[in-house]
Protein backbone atom coordinates (compact mmCIF):
# COMPACT_ATOMS: atom_id res chain seq x y z
CA UNK A 1 0.00 0.00 0.00
CA UNK A 2 1.45 3.20 -0.81
CA UNK A 3 0.41 6.80 0.27
CA UNK A 4 1.84 10.16 -0.73
CA UNK A 5 0.91 12.97 2.02
CA UNK A 6 -0.41 16.16 1.18
CA UNK A 7 1.90 19.40 2.36
CA UNK A 8 -0.82 20.05 5.13
CA UNK A 9 -0.16 16.36 6.45
CA UNK A 10 3.79 16.89 5.95
CA UNK A 11 3.36 19.57 8.62
CA UNK A 12 1.56 18.07 10.68
CA UNK A 13 3.50 14.65 10.49
CA UNK A 14 6.77 17.41 10.68
CA UNK A 15 5.45 19.45 13.89
CA UNK A 16 4.76 16.05 16.08
CA UNK A 17 8.20 14.21 15.03
CA UNK A 18 9.80 17.83 15.69
CA UNK A 19 8.38 17.92 19.25
CA UNK A 20 9.13 14.04 19.61
CA UNK A 21 12.46 15.04 18.46
CA UNK A 22 13.36 17.07 20.79
CA UNK A 23 12.34 15.24 23.87
CA UNK A 24 14.60 12.74 22.73
CA UNK A 25 17.12 15.56 23.12
CA UNK A 26 16.36 15.89 26.25
CA UNK A 27 16.51 12.50 27.31
CA UNK A 28 20.33 12.31 25.94
CA UNK A 29 20.83 15.39 27.76
CA UNK A 30 19.28 14.25 30.95
CA UNK A 31 21.29 10.76 30.63
CA UNK A 32 24.63 12.35 29.97
CA UNK A 33 24.27 15.34 32.07
CA UNK A 34 24.89 17.38 29.60
CA UNK A 35 23.24 20.12 27.69
CA UNK A 36 22.24 18.59 24.38
CA UNK A 37 20.94 21.51 21.55
CA UNK A 38 18.40 19.85 18.90
CA UNK A 39 18.79 21.42 15.52
CA UNK A 40 15.43 21.84 14.02
CA UNK A 41 14.22 18.86 13.19
CA UNK A 42 14.10 18.45 9.10
CA UNK A 43 11.30 16.21 7.51
CA UNK A 44 11.15 15.23 3.85
CA UNK A 45 10.71 12.84 1.25
CA UNK A 46 13.37 11.36 -0.16
CA UNK A 47 15.14 8.95 -2.18
CA UNK A 48 17.31 5.68 -0.47
CA UNK A 49 20.33 7.18 -2.21
CA UNK A 50 19.30 10.90 -0.42
CA UNK A 51 19.08 8.89 3.13
CA UNK A 52 22.70 7.95 2.18
CA UNK A 53 23.86 11.53 1.60
CA UNK A 54 21.77 12.49 4.74
CA UNK A 55 24.15 10.35 6.41
CA UNK A 56 27.46 11.54 5.48
CA UNK A 57 27.71 8.81 2.50
CA UNK A 58 27.52 5.81 2.40
CA UNK A 59 30.58 4.85 3.37
CA UNK A 60 31.13 7.25 6.25
CA UNK A 61 31.82 4.61 9.03
CA UNK A 62 29.10 5.17 11.86
CA UNK A 63 27.95 3.74 15.24
CA UNK A 64 24.46 3.27 15.23
CA UNK A 65 21.82 2.34 17.40
CA UNK A 66 18.90 0.85 15.77
CA UNK A 67 15.02 0.48 16.96
CA UNK A 68 12.76 -1.03 15.74
CA UNK A 69 9.00 0.33 16.17
CA UNK A 70 6.52 -1.38 16.60
CA UNK A 71 2.99 -1.12 17.82
CA UNK A 72 0.49 0.98 15.47
CA UNK A 73 2.98 3.02 14.24
CA UNK A 74 5.90 0.99 12.74
CA UNK A 75 8.73 2.07 11.33
CA UNK A 76 12.58 2.12 11.77
CA UNK A 77 14.98 4.24 14.02
CA UNK A 78 18.72 4.89 14.06
CA UNK A 79 20.75 6.62 16.35
CA UNK A 80 24.37 7.75 14.25
CA UNK A 81 27.14 8.83 15.70
CA UNK A 82 30.79 8.94 14.27
CA UNK A 83 33.38 6.89 15.93
CA UNK A 84 35.49 9.13 17.77
CA UNK A 85 32.04 11.28 18.69
CA UNK A 86 30.93 7.88 20.44
CA UNK A 87 33.77 7.50 22.47
CA UNK A 88 33.53 10.63 23.60
CA UNK A 89 29.89 9.81 24.99
CA UNK A 90 30.42 6.54 25.91
CA UNK A 91 32.95 8.31 28.36
CA UNK A 92 30.75 10.40 29.89
CA UNK A 93 28.27 8.46 30.40
CA UNK A 94 30.35 5.53 31.97
CA UNK A 95 32.37 8.22 34.46
CA UNK A 96 28.65 8.89 35.46
CA UNK A 97 28.29 5.27 36.46
CA UNK A 98 31.86 4.28 37.47
CA UNK A 99 33.95 5.79 40.08
CA UNK A 100 37.41 7.44 38.98
CA UNK A 101 39.47 3.94 39.33
CA UNK A 102 36.95 1.92 37.48
CA UNK A 103 36.81 4.20 34.45
CA UNK A 104 37.83 2.27 31.06
CA UNK A 105 41.21 3.33 29.45
CA UNK A 106 41.34 7.03 27.79
CA UNK A 107 39.57 6.72 23.94
CA UNK A 108 42.61 4.38 22.48
CA UNK A 109 43.92 5.46 18.97
CA UNK A 110 41.50 2.97 17.38
CA UNK A 111 38.63 4.62 17.38
CA UNK A 112 37.20 1.63 16.15
CA UNK A 113 37.57 -0.26 18.98
CA UNK A 114 35.33 -0.52 21.64
CA UNK A 115 34.71 -2.14 24.70
CA UNK A 116 31.57 -4.19 26.26
CA UNK A 117 31.25 -0.90 28.63
CA UNK A 118 31.20 2.03 25.87
CA UNK A 119 28.82 -0.47 23.50
CA UNK A 120 26.60 -0.71 26.27
CA UNK A 121 26.62 2.85 27.25
CA UNK A 122 26.09 4.06 23.72
CA UNK A 123 23.17 1.10 23.25
CA UNK A 124 21.46 2.60 26.08
CA UNK A 125 21.98 5.82 24.81
CA UNK A 126 20.30 5.10 21.90
CA UNK A 127 17.35 2.97 23.42
CA UNK A 128 16.78 6.20 26.10
CA UNK A 129 16.66 8.77 23.25
CA UNK A 130 14.34 7.09 20.61
CA UNK A 131 12.38 5.57 23.53
CA UNK A 132 11.81 9.03 24.55
CA UNK A 133 10.91 10.10 21.12
CA UNK A 134 8.49 7.45 20.64
CA UNK A 135 7.00 8.27 23.81
CA UNK A 136 6.04 11.61 23.08
CA UNK A 137 4.97 10.33 19.73
CA UNK A 138 2.87 7.52 21.73
CA UNK A 139 0.80 10.94 23.39
CA UNK A 140 -0.74 11.25 19.96
CA UNK A 141 -1.58 7.59 19.03
CA UNK A 142 -4.79 5.59 20.23
CA UNK A 143 -2.88 2.50 20.87
CA UNK A 144 0.83 2.12 22.24
CA UNK A 145 4.23 2.18 20.29
CA UNK A 146 6.88 0.05 20.97
CA UNK A 147 10.43 0.33 20.44
CA UNK A 148 12.73 -3.16 19.69
CA UNK A 149 14.99 -3.85 22.13
CA UNK A 150 18.44 -1.86 20.75
CA UNK A 151 21.04 -3.22 18.76
CA UNK A 152 24.28 -1.75 18.10
CA UNK A 153 26.63 -1.67 15.31
CA UNK A 154 30.12 -0.32 13.83
CA UNK A 155 29.56 -0.08 10.49
CA UNK A 156 29.59 1.86 6.99
CA UNK A 157 26.54 3.71 6.92
CA UNK A 158 25.15 2.52 4.15
CA UNK A 159 25.49 -1.05 5.07
CA UNK A 160 23.63 0.20 8.55
CA UNK A 161 20.84 1.97 6.14
CA UNK A 162 20.28 -0.42 3.26
CA UNK A 163 18.50 -3.30 5.43
CA UNK A 164 15.82 -0.49 6.89
CA UNK A 165 15.05 1.45 3.31
CA UNK A 166 14.78 -1.81 1.83
CA UNK A 167 11.93 -2.59 3.98
CA UNK A 168 10.82 0.55 3.05
CA UNK A 169 11.10 0.84 -0.61
CA UNK A 170 9.51 -2.36 -2.02
CA UNK A 171 6.18 -1.06 -3.15
CA UNK A 172 7.33 2.91 -3.67
CA UNK A 173 11.10 4.80 -4.38
CA UNK A 174 10.93 6.94 -2.08
CA UNK A 175 10.82 7.22 2.16
CA UNK A 176 9.68 9.92 4.56
CA UNK A 177 12.62 10.61 6.42
CA UNK A 178 12.91 12.57 9.49
CA UNK A 179 16.17 13.69 11.26
CA UNK A 180 17.83 16.39 13.44
CA UNK A 181 21.11 16.63 14.74
CA UNK A 182 22.00 16.51 18.68
CA UNK A 183 25.08 18.89 20.12
CA UNK A 184 26.73 18.91 23.23
CA UNK A 185 29.18 21.92 21.97
CA UNK A 186 31.64 21.48 25.29
CA UNK A 187 33.34 18.21 23.94
CA UNK A 188 31.98 18.47 20.42
CA UNK A 189 29.64 15.17 20.49
CA UNK A 190 27.35 15.27 17.60
CA UNK A 191 24.37 12.62 17.29
CA UNK A 192 22.00 12.07 14.36
CA UNK A 193 18.40 10.50 14.83
CA UNK A 194 16.64 9.13 11.80
CA UNK A 195 13.14 8.21 12.02
CA UNK A 196 11.89 6.28 8.82
CA UNK A 197 8.52 5.22 9.23
CA UNK A 198 6.18 3.00 7.54
CA UNK A 199 3.97 4.53 4.62
CA UNK A 200 0.94 3.33 5.75
CA UNK A 201 1.49 4.18 9.55
CA UNK A 202 2.04 7.71 8.77
CA UNK A 203 -2.14 7.23 7.86
CA UNK A 204 -2.83 5.86 11.56
CA UNK A 205 -0.80 9.03 12.86
CA UNK A 206 -2.98 11.37 10.67
CA UNK A 207 -5.70 9.82 11.90
CA UNK A 208 -4.97 10.27 15.53
CA UNK A 209 -3.81 14.15 15.01
CA UNK A 210 -6.80 14.10 13.52
CA UNK A 211 -5.66 15.34 9.99
CA UNK A 212 -6.64 12.64 8.19
CA UNK A 213 -8.62 14.47 5.38
CA UNK A 214 -6.00 17.06 5.07
CA UNK B 1 40.19 1.96 3.62
CA UNK B 2 38.62 4.51 1.48
CA UNK B 3 38.71 3.99 -2.21
CA UNK B 4 40.76 6.62 -3.41
CA UNK B 5 38.88 9.50 -5.66
CA UNK B 6 40.02 9.39 -9.43
CA UNK B 7 38.62 10.55 -12.02
CA UNK B 8 38.45 7.03 -13.51
CA UNK B 9 36.01 6.01 -9.91
CA UNK B 10 32.33 5.53 -11.70
CA UNK B 11 30.24 4.59 -8.72
CA UNK B 12 27.06 2.70 -8.48
CA UNK B 13 24.35 4.16 -6.02
CA UNK B 14 22.07 2.23 -4.60
CA UNK B 15 19.51 0.92 -7.41
CA UNK B 16 22.05 1.89 -9.81
CA UNK B 17 24.92 0.20 -12.48
CA UNK B 18 27.68 1.67 -13.66
CA UNK B 19 29.35 -0.11 -17.51
CA UNK B 20 32.90 0.82 -19.21
CA UNK B 21 35.26 -0.36 -21.67
CA UNK B 22 37.94 2.16 -20.37
CA UNK B 23 40.67 -0.14 -18.90
CA UNK B 24 41.75 2.76 -16.48
CA UNK B 25 38.26 2.32 -14.60
CA UNK B 26 37.01 1.17 -11.33
CA UNK B 27 33.10 0.51 -10.74
CA UNK B 28 32.38 0.83 -7.11
CA UNK B 29 29.08 0.12 -4.88
CA UNK B 30 30.14 1.94 -1.07
CA UNK B 31 28.44 0.29 1.95
CA UNK B 32 26.46 -2.87 1.00
CA UNK B 33 24.57 -4.06 3.74
CA UNK B 34 21.98 -6.45 2.64
CA UNK B 35 21.89 -4.82 -0.78
CA UNK B 36 23.96 -7.39 -3.60
CA UNK B 37 26.76 -6.12 -5.99
CA UNK B 38 27.11 -8.11 -9.52
CA UNK B 39 30.16 -7.75 -11.02
CA UNK B 40 30.21 -8.70 -14.83
CA UNK B 41 33.85 -8.45 -16.91
CA UNK B 42 34.82 -9.90 -20.35
CA UNK B 43 38.38 -11.70 -20.28
CA UNK B 44 38.61 -10.96 -23.65
CA UNK B 45 37.23 -7.53 -24.44
CA UNK B 46 38.44 -6.45 -20.68
CA UNK B 47 34.82 -4.57 -20.24
CA UNK B 48 32.71 -4.61 -17.34
CA UNK B 49 29.78 -3.57 -15.28
CA UNK B 50 28.44 -3.47 -11.44
CA UNK B 51 25.10 -3.36 -10.69
CA UNK B 52 23.88 -2.28 -7.14
CA UNK B 53 20.63 -4.47 -6.74
CA UNK B 54 18.32 -3.75 -4.14
CA UNK B 55 15.23 -6.44 -3.46
CA UNK B 56 14.77 -9.51 -5.16
CA UNK B 57 11.32 -8.80 -6.85
CA UNK B 58 8.93 -6.30 -8.08
CA UNK B 59 7.75 -3.78 -11.12
CA UNK B 60 10.62 -2.53 -12.93
CA UNK B 61 11.94 0.91 -12.25
CA UNK B 62 12.54 4.19 -14.03
CA UNK B 63 14.42 5.79 -11.46
CA UNK B 64 16.53 2.80 -10.46
CA UNK B 65 16.96 0.12 -13.41
CA UNK B 66 18.49 -2.51 -10.95
CA UNK B 67 15.97 -1.85 -8.50
CA UNK B 68 14.98 -5.56 -8.67
CA UNK B 69 16.76 -8.67 -9.19
CA UNK B 70 14.03 -10.06 -11.66
CA UNK B 71 13.45 -7.40 -13.14
CA UNK B 72 16.60 -5.52 -13.22
CA UNK B 73 19.27 -8.61 -14.34
CA UNK B 74 18.11 -8.81 -17.98
CA UNK B 75 18.29 -5.01 -18.44
CA UNK B 76 21.95 -5.24 -16.78
CA UNK B 77 23.32 -8.11 -18.99
CA UNK B 78 21.94 -6.27 -21.80
CA UNK B 79 23.51 -3.36 -20.99
CA UNK B 80 26.97 -5.10 -20.12
CA UNK B 81 26.48 -6.44 -23.73
CA UNK B 82 25.85 -3.33 -25.57
CA UNK B 83 29.49 -2.18 -24.18
CA UNK B 84 30.82 -5.20 -26.37
CA UNK B 85 30.78 -8.06 -23.47
CA UNK B 86 29.56 -11.28 -24.91
CA UNK B 87 28.49 -13.24 -21.55
CA UNK B 88 29.95 -16.76 -22.60
CA UNK B 89 33.20 -15.17 -22.02
CA UNK B 90 32.60 -13.45 -18.71
CA UNK B 91 33.06 -13.44 -15.27
CA UNK B 92 30.17 -13.15 -12.89
CA UNK B 93 30.87 -12.38 -9.35
CA UNK B 94 28.74 -11.37 -6.70
CA UNK B 95 28.92 -9.75 -2.98
CA UNK B 96 26.47 -8.05 -0.19
CA UNK B 97 23.31 -9.65 1.34
CA UNK B 98 24.60 -9.26 4.40
CA UNK B 99 22.28 -9.77 7.91
CA UNK B 100 22.90 -6.83 9.40
CA UNK B 101 20.36 -5.94 11.51
CA UNK B 102 19.76 -9.00 14.14
CA UNK B 103 16.60 -7.61 16.14
CA UNK B 104 12.92 -6.91 14.82
CA UNK B 105 13.04 -10.03 13.21
CA UNK B 106 11.60 -9.66 10.06
CA UNK B 107 14.69 -7.80 7.82
CA UNK B 108 16.40 -11.03 6.76
CA UNK B 109 16.22 -9.42 3.18
CA UNK B 110 19.73 -10.20 2.73
CA UNK B 111 19.19 -13.89 2.39
CA UNK B 112 16.27 -13.70 0.06
CA UNK B 113 18.52 -11.24 -2.40
CA UNK B 114 21.36 -13.99 -2.08
CA UNK B 115 18.97 -16.88 -3.52
CA UNK B 116 16.90 -14.69 -5.83
CA UNK B 117 20.22 -13.65 -7.24
CA UNK B 118 21.54 -17.21 -7.66
CA UNK B 119 18.24 -18.33 -8.79
CA UNK B 120 17.99 -16.10 -11.35
CA UNK B 121 21.26 -16.43 -12.90
CA UNK B 122 20.86 -20.05 -13.39
CA UNK B 123 17.67 -19.35 -15.06
CA UNK B 124 19.36 -17.82 -17.82
CA UNK B 125 21.90 -20.57 -18.06
CA UNK B 126 24.68 -18.39 -16.00
CA UNK B 127 26.65 -18.89 -12.31
CA UNK B 128 28.69 -17.01 -9.67
CA UNK B 129 32.20 -17.42 -10.59
CA UNK B 130 32.81 -16.37 -7.05
CA UNK B 131 31.18 -14.12 -4.39
CA UNK B 132 31.10 -13.03 -0.35
CA UNK B 133 27.69 -13.31 0.79
CA UNK B 134 25.67 -13.09 3.55
CA UNK B 135 27.72 -12.88 6.99
CA UNK B 136 26.86 -9.37 9.04
CA UNK B 137 29.11 -7.11 7.91
CA UNK B 138 29.12 -3.99 5.00
CA UNK B 139 30.88 -4.15 1.74
CA UNK B 140 32.58 -2.09 -0.45
CA UNK B 141 33.31 -3.66 -3.96
CA UNK B 142 35.33 -2.57 -6.76
CA UNK B 143 35.77 -3.88 -9.82
CA UNK B 144 39.11 -2.64 -12.04
CA UNK B 145 37.62 -3.19 -16.20
CA UNK B 146 41.19 -3.44 -16.80
CA UNK B 147 42.39 -6.36 -15.29
CA UNK B 148 38.94 -7.81 -13.89
CA UNK B 149 39.96 -7.67 -10.28
CA UNK B 150 37.02 -7.86 -8.14
CA UNK B 151 37.69 -6.31 -4.52
CA UNK B 152 35.74 -6.38 -1.18
CA UNK B 153 36.47 -4.24 1.89
CA UNK B 154 35.14 -4.63 4.81
CA UNK B 155 36.28 -2.57 8.17
CA UNK B 156 38.20 -5.45 9.05
CA UNK B 157 39.54 -6.78 5.76
CA UNK B 158 39.93 -6.51 1.89
CA UNK B 159 39.75 -9.20 0.32
CA UNK B 160 39.97 -10.06 -3.92
CA UNK B 161 37.81 -12.34 -5.41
Amino acid sequence: MTMTLSEAGQTVVAGTFGRAMKRAGEALGSMSGQIIEVQTPMLQRCTAQDVMVMAGGPESVVLAVYVGITGSMQGHALLLFAPADAHRLAQILLAGLLGPGELPMESTSDELAYDELELSALQEAGNVTISAFLNELGMHLHEPVQPTPPQVVLEMAGAVLDAVLLDLVSEQDQVLAAKTTFSEGGRAIDGTLFVLPRPDSLRVLLDALGAIGI
Amino acid sequence: MTVAESPNLMVAGIGEMVLSANPDDRLVAYGLGSCIALAIWDTRAKVGGLAHFMLPAGPSSGASPVKFIDTGLDPFLRAVEAKGAMLSRCTIKAAGAAAMLTVGGGLAIGKRNSEAMQAALAERGLALNASALGGNAGRTVQLEVGDGRFLIKSLSSVTQL
